[in-house]
């Protein structure tokens, strides 16, 4: 039994194969087109949005002041749903197709997948993954992380339980709680060389998986160990769970949280459970009071004034502003070499006080080693102060 | 005009096209197939090698499903083995491609009779939640056994070399593919001329009575898994050296679910059909993809909207297809030629 | 030794706790196998409606608690009803794989419609339990999950009554055994359907519910534990009840020791895969599952 589709469901179909086929040849003139990497539909999906967000409205606002060197940008988005094989897909489409000047990257995985890639290509890669393997030039010359890489923050903690440990007669003891992917595990190997360097005691690793709903028979396994310290390395959708399941067993473990993994929705995600937590701070809260915020939150006002944002929105205008100052330094005839070689030339770039100030060099891609400590109190974020960590060529790459 | 299948002979009988008109297709199709890598896109490249893959994938499964009635959801773990080895094969062991991709296609083949098992003893829907149960241990399996399969990380895949020239661009690649694409229909359409396709379609249709006929249930149904899973083995094999990093993401339960749309929507127990939904499916989130792209140039802040509606197109395409053409794309082929070769008669 | 003991007996009252939301979420499952004989792949995608709806009506548009609730839930009837009338019906007496992919149709459908109407951003879930545990001896739990066990513990008792007592109960079990015979004997299948839909729908929505209250937030991932619900429909019986209930519970004990046992052992992960190697055993040895109608044919 087989019926006809009717004249509507025709004629919608039409129209959408009609507008597929017409839409490429509308093509501008003038256009410095930005490859734009999103993730609205899988696991990391509430930052995706907030980051879509932030990237799209800092285009706009550019190209209402002119664009860069007289051109207007242009972003060719595609959401990728967190799965490494779409975005390498999309990545071809970007450079043989859309021939983008510079890429939008996200995730850890496919910017790591990527990396041979784009090293062949030299399309220069802003990735919102921050990963310590993405910062060596020698091995990926067009990888360039868009904020304080993983390693440089899981030394920052260290360099915390060192400070603060009190007690003489033994070792601080420090357990590590990642998730299950490439983003969660980058960090991990370099932080155990790391503690034993500092002689800090790396007690338990626990794996949690990427999406999560319940972590007590991990917290459990961890509470045999009675780490002091523990460092959570997962998304902000997630870590409330884990604060949540320790505040319910009644662990007395400090945590410190990653840039990713919390922000200004934490208190209200993990309430009571979030009290005392430390977390590592790459870019301005929404509100904070740094220069370019109020240009963000007029820009906000005009054109969406009923949306929430949290600070992933931010990341996404920083990276369009270090992405238009690169290609706006690299003049008229931009190629993907000399946008590189632009990056490489920022010298304590100023991103509208939205970050610490960004230097890449033609050794170190790693734009920052300064950070803030921030600490939830009284269902607040509390900023706490400045950190840093010496810029050691010894972790490079790593 | 031909008039029903009439056949004069036992040769005749035995042939696989009986005018030469889709013989000739058929040559014709391969050269063009053969130029198509000069003047295509990388883009276009990557879409069609993937549709290639996805080709071979959906032959595997519609044989399963299709012609054999066993339901299962695992072809996503299937690809995933074949992938994998063929690319621990090659990495580890220095397997040149043209052996490491048939052997791992045997590894999935092996894979798939234990697949199959569950099959002897369970029906329909038990054996689509075993199918799907399988295809988390084995997830977890390749997700953990990282010495081998680098999990979370991503293997990469060396390119495989034709007389010392790396396949290493979509285009040359695009070659491979191809090359395996077309026997793969024909040994295909092949099988369903012989004994043991016949078996299949018998025990789909009704199996006690194609075993009471002395069709060896056993034998036939696990055979099905077994070649089912050698053609998804070479599929995955094919993805490896498509993609040329691996990721456990690459293999998810979506993929299954996709594979299974591709036959469903392509045509059940039709060669066309899984041809159809193969492109149909690859076809379709990059359509929506350019859509996107080109209405997000216009109006940015539409992005996020546009994004989901992947989800809702796919599910309303299934649904769609299910309620109004329960046979598929294939089917409205058909209606469409029949149409064409008896106009102005209504049959 | 006690602290042995002390850990174990946590790890099995944690278990219990979280397997009473997979319960929920098996009892809407098996409620539409017991009386339709469908398979709902998509049971994922039901919780999350329920969670963004019950979001949306709290936090988004600001309804006292009294209010939201029976408006989330007569959103969950009205799902309900529009699946099985838009997209089940249609599809009565096609082959069982047709429905599955149906099922997983919709799914993606009402998985894209959220996304298209609130977005994929965490939204925090409005606080209904308190976050201070309550302590079970030596083991805390927190209210939310003692919450989730009262209510299948309640929903148990109340299904079971229904389905052997009261007309509606009888007509459905009356359905799902022979539809032709009950439509002869003047049982309206169409309505048995629609109710059993309507009735899955509202208890997926209490398990969403639950489950935004656990997490903190709604998000799309809401959706992936959906599958879990096959190992303890499988354990317990695809229709049966109080194999759901029981199935559940036991599920989520599983999950938990082995995740507490085994996963330091081989790295984690393992305590998310149990539950599936349980269900492969349990087909193996007793496909109907513990409590379900011994119905599989043999070859």
């Amino acid at each position: 039994m087989s019926r006809v589709p009717g004249p509507l469901v025709r004629f919608l179909l039409v129209a959408l194969l009609v507008a597929a086929v017409a839409a490429p040849l509308v093509d501008a003139q003038g256009v410095i087109k930005l490859g734009n990497l999103v993730d609205l539909t899988g696991p990391t999906s509430d930052q995706g949005k907030d980051i879509a967000q932030g990237r799209t409205d800092a285009v706009q606002y550019l190209n209402e002041r002119g664009g860069v060197n007289g051109k207007k940008l242009e972003l060719v988005s595609v959401e990728y749903g967190f799965q490494p094989p779409r975005a390498v897909a999309a990545y071809k489409k970007f450079v043989e197709e859309d021939k983008v000047l510079l890429v939008l990257g996200y995730g850890t995985p496919d910017t790591e997948a990527l990396r041979p890639y784009i090293t062949k290509d030299k399309v220069p890669y802003l990735s919102g993954s921050y990963s310590g393997h993405l910062t060596d030039p020698r091995q990926t010359p067009y990888n360039f992380p868009g904020g304080i890489d993983y390693t440089s923050q899981i030394r920052i903690f260290f360099n915390y339980v060192k400070e603060t440990w009190k007690d003489g007669s033994r070792a601080p003891r420090v357990a590590f709680i990642y998730a299950d992917n490439a983003y969660g595990r980058a960090p991990i190997e370099s932080g155990r060389a790391y503690a034993k360097e500092v002689g800090v005691d790396l007690v338990d690793e626990e794996i949690i998986p990427t999406v999560l709903t319940d972590a007590t028979s991990q917290l459990l396994t961890m509470k045999k160990k009675d780490p002091d310290f523990a460092y959570i390395n997962t998304n902000t959708q997630w870590v409330p769970v884990v604060l949540k399941d320790s505040y319910k067993l009644g662990l007395k473990t400090k945590y410190v949280v990653n840039n990713y993994g919390l922000d200004e929705r934490t208190p209200g995600l993990a309430g009571p459970a979030a009290e005392g937590v430390i977390g590592i701070q790459d870019v301005a809260y929404w509100g904070d009071s740094v220069p370019g915020m109020k240009t963000l939150m007029e820009f906000h006002q005009k054109h969406h004034p009923n949306d929430v944002h949290a600070s992933p929105y931010m990341r996404g205008w920083l990276w369009v502003i270090v992405a238009a100052e690169a290609i706006k330094r690299a003049g008229p005839t931009a190629t993907g070499e000399s946008v590189k070689n632009a990056l490489e030339s920022f010298k304590e770039f100023d991103t509208w006080g939205i970050t610490p100030p960004f230097t890449y060099t033609n050794e170190d891609h790693r734009p920052t080693n300064r950070a803030r400590f921030v600490m939830i109190q009284n269902a607040k974020i509390v900023p706490m102060r400045e950190v840093s960590v010496d810029r050691s060529m010894k972790w490079i790459g790593k | 005009m031909k008039c029903g299948g009439f056949r004069t002979s036992y040769r005749a009988d035995e042939r696989i096209f009986d005018t030469a008109v889709p013989i000739v297709g058929l040559v014709i199709l391969m050269a063009v197939l053969a130029v198509v890598p000069r003047f295509a896109t990388t883009y276009w490249l990557d879409v069609l090698n993937r549709i290639g893959i996805a080709v071979i994938g959906a032959l595997g499964l519609n044989i399963l499903v299709g012609y054999t009635g066993q339901i299962s959801i695992g072809q996503a773990a299937f690809l995933a083995v074949g992938a994998y080895a063929t690319a621990i094969l090659e990495a580890n062991l220095g397997l040149p491609f043209y052996l490491a991709i048939p052997l791992a296609a045997l590894i999935t083949s092996g894979f798939g009779l234990i697949f199959g098992i569950p099959s002897l003893r369970l029906r329909g829907l038990y054996l689509a939640i075993a199918t799907l149960a399988a295809h988390f241990i084995t997830t977890f399996v390749i997700v953990h056994w990282e010495s081998m399969t680098k999990g979370v990380l991503g293997l990469m895949v060396p390119p495989a070399l034709v007389a010392g020239v790396p396949l290493d661009s979509d285009a040359r690649v695009f070659y491979l593919i191809f090359a395996l694409v077309v026997p793969a229909i024909l040994v295909t359409k092949n099988l369903f001329r012989t004994r043991v396709g016949r078996a299949f379609i018998a025990i789909r249709d009704r199996d006690v009575a194609a075993s009471v006929m002395g069709v060896n249930l056993l034998r036939y149904k696990l055979l099905a898994f077994v070649i089912s899973s050698f053609y998804a083995g070479v599929a995955g094999g094919l993805m490896a050296h498509h993609s040329r990093i691996l990721f456990p993401d690459a293999f998810s339960l979506l993929v299954a679910i996709d594979y299974l749309a591709m036959i469903i929507i392509g045509g059940m127990g039709s060669i066309l059909g899984s041809i159809f939904g193969a492109v149909f499916m690859t076809l379709l989130p990059e359509v929506l993809k350019l859509t996107a792209t080109s209405l997000t140039g216009v109006y940015p802040q539409a992005f996020g909207l546009i994004a989901s509606t992947r989800d809702v197109v796919f599910g309303l395409a299934v649904i769609f297809f299910l309620m109004y053409e329960p046979q598929g794309l294939a089917r409205i082929w058909t209606r469409i030629r029949s149409y064409w070769q008896l106009w102005p008669y209504a049959y | 030794m006690n602290e042995q003991l002390v850990f174990m007996l946590q790890l099995v009252i944690t278990g219990i706790a979280v397997g009473s939301v997979y319960s929920l979420m098996a009892l809407g499952f098996v409620l539409i196998f017991k009386a339709s004989a469908v398979v709902n792949f998509g049971p994922g995608e039901l919780l999350l409606f329920g969670a963004y709806v019950s979001w949306a009506a709290i936090l988004h548009l600001k309804l006292p608690l009294y209010v939201a609730l029976p408006v989330t839930l007569l959103a969950a009837i009205l799902l309900g009803l529009v699946i099985e009338r838009g997209v089940l019906r249609p599809l009565i007496g096609y082959p069982i794989i047709s429905v599955i992919m149906v099922t997983f149709g919709f799914a993606s459908v009402i998985r894209g419609v959220l996304n298209m109407s609130w977005g994929s951003d965490t939204r925090p879930f409005p606080v209904l339990f308190s976050p201070e545990p309550f302590r079970l001896g030596p083991v805390p739990v927190s209210p939310v999950h003692l919450w989730s066990f009262v209510t299948i513990m309640v929903l148990l008792a109340a299904f079971s009554l229904f389905f052997r007592y009261s007309k509606t109960g009888m007509a459905m079990r009356a359905t799902a055994d022979n539809q032709q015979v009950a439509q002869s004997l003047g049982i309206s299948v169409k309505w048995v359907f629609a109710l059993s839909w309507c009735i899955a729908s509202v208890v997926s929505t209490l398990a969403g519910i639950i489950l935004g209250s656990v997490r903190g937030g709604v998000d799309f991932s809401l959706a992936d534990l959906g599958l879990k619900v096959f190992p303890v429909v499988i354990l317990g019986g695809l229709d049966s009840v109080a194999g759901a209930i029981i199935g559940g519970v036991l599920i989520g004990v599983l999950e938990n020791l082995s995740g507490g046992y085994l996963d330091p052992l081989v790295g984690g992960g393992v305590k998310e895969v149990a539950p599936f190697v349980a269900l492969v055993l349990i087909l193996m040895v007793r496909p109907h599952g513990f409590f379900g109608k011994v119905e599989i044919e043999r070859v």
